[in-house]
């Protein structure tokens, strides 16, 4: 029974798959010495494709002798007519062309590629060779500073949706040969480039391995963009934790190379990805390191508050209100009573309400274009929480809880890191609904417990909280000053430790 | 079975994997046991039980170091065969998930009388074991990652109860022995089951990535338990008056409620909810000894099918038991029975029989 099942199985995907089948079961691979063969193939391999262009090169005498085929829109016009075209009428040889990078091939499927890539193909009657010159052109929008994650003092410059701009805006920051990159292809349509980024004398390359291992894996027909790559490869799809730094800053890329992490670079995606990480990478900022250290831990500090608060307070409040009163001062106690003697829905009802008010407008800020959006914020918060307290929906206490949380949730540093919490904050207020503390206990020790189970390529996601490393706390609730670590974190698992070696300047002399 | 670097503990872990199995609910009423026999002198025998559990462990360590790679149930069908060695672990087996049993239900109606009395047992239980099974089912390095970050979340616990230091009597404690070393040796029975969890060395030993270490590890393991215990004992005995300790059940919690802040009032309820993360790595490796034992006795590596059957298993007897405060107590009373033989009398006849064994083998081999 297996054995039909997966004969179905095979059939329907070499239907699903085989895009050029048609065309490659008639020719060889190879290229013809004639030039109309090719021209002619040519012509059956990109069928309905107008922005093909194929244009002729006549001889002194005439007579067609060469054609340069390129896709209109991806290629460099400029590069094309006043480079190329300019210097083959002027006959020069095909491989003296002044074009930054020529290379020759016969193979057909590698000139599909080059031609799909925006680069243009040469072919030359007689030859059975083709010369590809790299005029790669497509439209691209200038470097700008990310709106996702801000900073004050950093850069202002974030990745654009090419590689090779990326990649050079890391290399930028590492100028060193020991910056690797390994190039891989992922998806059967999109060919879309990754480059895997890393310093050879730093990562650990075991992890190297099993990324590279986990991105071939991929049989797709394309990725569009960086999360959908990360979905593939990380440890724990069923987490609501994410296990691979998404970030949009060439600077904050470099600093993960330096503590030894890959880096995945996307073609067509302005976001990087960053492995291995941890959960409390996730609570650090770009401007943790540029700003004085006692501020920059006091911000931390109060990161970790946040995440705690944006986590617990609803559910604590409605633990406290419907289980345990007995924990409540007397006078606190009253006047919570108080206020809620209008409301007739049980607390989880009203604090649900609440919640999700919120997280819709949050939402709805975001789709929303920018003029529009700080309308939603005074629509929300006086519409919303006034009136909704004057008619007796929601008490008070419960707009100030919702209102703390939702702040607290918006100190989060990480997009993904910030959705998770939002997230899971539903469950524990479920969970306090129904069981009050020990709900929230319960619900604290599933989380700590799923935590610690989590890895992230082979090293543990709760590190360096657990296991303990006492050297990686330099740069976890406290960021001790720079000069002070001396050693790149232990969590990456790298293999050369050392990333600074003298203090402060003025301790030595 | 391959005990990889990847799959071992480090150091900390093992101290707080063994720490962790011997602090659990019973700390609620250990001062009123110690006091019930020893009087306030019960500080002294809780001193004669650390040094007994001390020696019982470093039995333990001795007689795996002679075979490194083993964990009981391993080591028993090494010495005795195979059949006989399974049919060993039958028992022993018996003994960790009764251990389990006894943990979680005697947890669960702490819950039940403090927070939810309205709740159906089952379903406690079942908000009990659902966290636990995400570690249980996973390896004894999650386990101890998870255990190390219990112990520090749970460092609170041991400033809080500094708190009522201001309001007790020292004078209680005096005269030290007033009745004698006899007391103090009957206290010592109590004592020594509140260190029982030690014997989790028997399983935990093989994966140990420095073994050098681990004669230095369970002292370190039992002296935090020691301090645990003897703080909360000094503190509840200079607290309440000599004879007022043995009229609480649970002498701990009165001494929590005491405390107060402008904010928070009953600190004890607070307490106890926190408390669970502490009972939780009171019952896991307890419950990795299990599955461990079940895995190898019916030969399979996948721990989480057993898992899901031990775990089902406590939920329908919880569901048709209903247990009692009093049946809590006889198991209790039988666990510790089970245990001062097991983890206390059996190591040191297992040492004699390994030192023969060896002895015998060694012999053969020339």
């Amino acid at each position: 029974m297996f054995g039909i099942f997966h004969f179905l199985r095979k059939i329907r995907n070499s239907k699903y798959r085989d895009s050029n089948k048609s065309v490659a079961s008639r020719v060889n691979n190879s290229l013809s010495k004639k030039l109309s063969d090719n021209l002619q193939y040519l012509n059956q391999l990109f069928d309905m494709a107008p922005d093909l262009v194929i244009r002729h090169i006549h001889s002194d005498q005439g007579a067609v002798y060469a054609a340069l085929v390129y896709l209109d829109g991806m290629t460099d016009k400029n590069s094309i007519e006043n480079n190329i075209l300019r210097d083959l009428a002027r006959g020069k040889a095909p491989n003296e062309v002044s074009v930054g990078s020529i290379k020759q091939t016969s193979e057909w499927k590698q000139i599909e590629y080059d031609i799909l890539d925006g680069q243009s193909v040469l072919f030359v009657d007689g030859q059975p060779k083709a010369t590809v010159y790299c005029t790669q052109g497509w439209p691209q929008r200038a470097v700008e500073e990310s709106t996702v994650e801000t900073s004050i003092r950093g850069a202002h410059e974030g990745f654009v949706e090419t590689r090779s701009q990326n990649i050079a805006m890391i290399r930028r920051y590492i100028p060193n040969r020991e910056l690797k990159i390994k190039e891989l292809i992922v998806g059967l349509r999109g060919k879309t480039k990754v480059s895997i980024l890393y310093l050879g004398d730093v990562a650990n390359p075991d992890i190297l391995k099993e990324l590279e291992t986990r991105i071939n894996k991929i049989d797709i027909d394309a990725i569009m963009n960086t999360g959908e790559l990360a979905e593939f490869i990380e440890d724990n799809p069923y987490s609501p934790f994410p296990q691979l730094i998404l970030t949009e800053r060439p600077d904050t890329a470099a600093s993960h190379i330096l503590q030894g992490r890959y880096i995945v670079v996307v073609d067509k995606s302005p976001t990087v990805m960053a492995a291995p990480a941890h959960f409390f990478t996730f609570l650090t900022s770009v401007d943790d390191h540029n700003s004085r250290w006692m501020i920059a831990s006091f911000t931390r500090i109060l990161r970790f508050i946040a995440a705690f608060i944006s986590l617990f307070l609803p559910a604590v409040y409605i633990a406290l209100i419907s289980f345990d009163y007995e924990v409540i001062p007397v006078q606190l106690i009253l006047s919570i009573a108080e206020t809620r003697s209008r409301v007739p829905f049980p607390p989880i009802l009203e604090a649900m309400l609440m919640e999700i008010t919120i997280e819709m407008m949050r939402e709805a800020g975001i789709r929303l274009p920018a003029p529009i959006g700080q309308t939603i914020g005074i629509v929300g918060g006086i519409v919303i929480g006034q009136a909704a307290v004057q008619a007796g929906i929601v008490s008070n206490i419960m707009v100030v809880v919702v209102a703390t949380t939702a702040i607290a949730s918006f100190l989060m540093p990480n997009y993904d890191m910030g959705a998770a919490i939002r997230l899971l904050r539903f469950p524990m207020m479920l969970l306090a609904s129904m069981f009050g503390i020990v709900g929230i206990v319960i619900g604290a020790i599933a989380l700590v417990a799923h935590l610690v189970a989590l890895e992230s390529f082979g090293t543990p996601y709760g590190s360096p909280l657990a296991p303990w490393r006492f050297a990686d706390m330099k740069d976890m609730f406290i960021r001790v000053p720079i000069w002070a670590m001396i050693k790149r974190p232990k969590s990456t698992d790298n293999i050369q430790a050392i990333r600074q070696n003298k203090h402060r300047g003025d301790e030595d002399s | 079975m391959k005990k990889d670097a990847k799959s071992g503990i480090t150091f900390m872990q093992f101290i707080f994997i063994i720490h962790g199995s011997q602090l659990g609910t019973g700390i609620f009423s250990l001062p009123k046991d110690l006091a019930e026999h020893a009087g306030t002198d019960g500080w002294i025998s809780l001193i004669l039980g650390w040094s007994l559990s001390v020696i019982a462990s470093i039995v333990i360590v001795l007689i795996f170091r002679k075979f490194p790679n083993d964990t009981l149930p391993e080591l028993m069908i090494r010495l005795f065969g195979k059949i006989i060695g399974k049919v060993l672990i039958v028992p022993v087996i018996f003994y960790f998930a009764f251990f389990v049993w006894t943990i979680l239900t005697s947890a669960m109606m702490f819950i039940k009388q403090w927070f939810l009395p309205m709740t159906p047992d089952f379903v406690v239980m079942l908000l009990l074991i659902a966290p636990g099974f995400l570690v249980a089912r996973k390896s004894l390095r999650i386990l101890g990652r998870y255990c190390e970050l219990v112990f520090y979340i749970m460092m609170v616990m041991f400033f809080l109860f500094l708190f009522p230091i201001g309001d007790s009597h020292w004078i209680h404690l005096l005269p030290i022995l007033k009745e004698g070393w006899f007391p103090v040796f009957q206290g010592v029975s109590s004592s020594v089951y509140s260190f029982l969890g030690f014997e989790i060395v028997f399983f935990i030993y093989p994966y140990l990535q420095k073994k050098q270490m681990a004669i230095r590890g369970v002292v370190i393991a039992n002296t935090i338990t020691l301090l645990y215990y003897l703080e909360v004992t000094l503190i509840c005995f200079a607290f309440f008056s000599p004879d007022g300790i043995t009229e609480y059940n649970q002498p701990v919690f009165n001494l929590l409620k005491i405390i107060d802040f402008d904010f928070l009032e009953r600190i004890d309820m607070l307490f106890l909810a926190i408390y669970l993360f502490e009972v939780s790595t009171t019952w896991l490796p307890f419950t990795f000894g299990t599955l461990l034992s079940l895995g190898l006795l019916f030969g399979t590596k996948n721990t989480a099918p057993s898992a899901s059957v031990l775990f089902l298993l406590i939920v329908v007897l919880v569901f048709f038991i209903h247990p009692s405060w009093n049946q809590n107590a006889e198991w209790m009373l039988f666990i510790g029975t089970a245990g001062i033989g097991f983890a206390y009398v059996f190591p040191v006849f297992l040492y004699l029989y390994v030192l023969v064994f060896n002895r015998l083998r060694r012999s053969e081999s020339l």
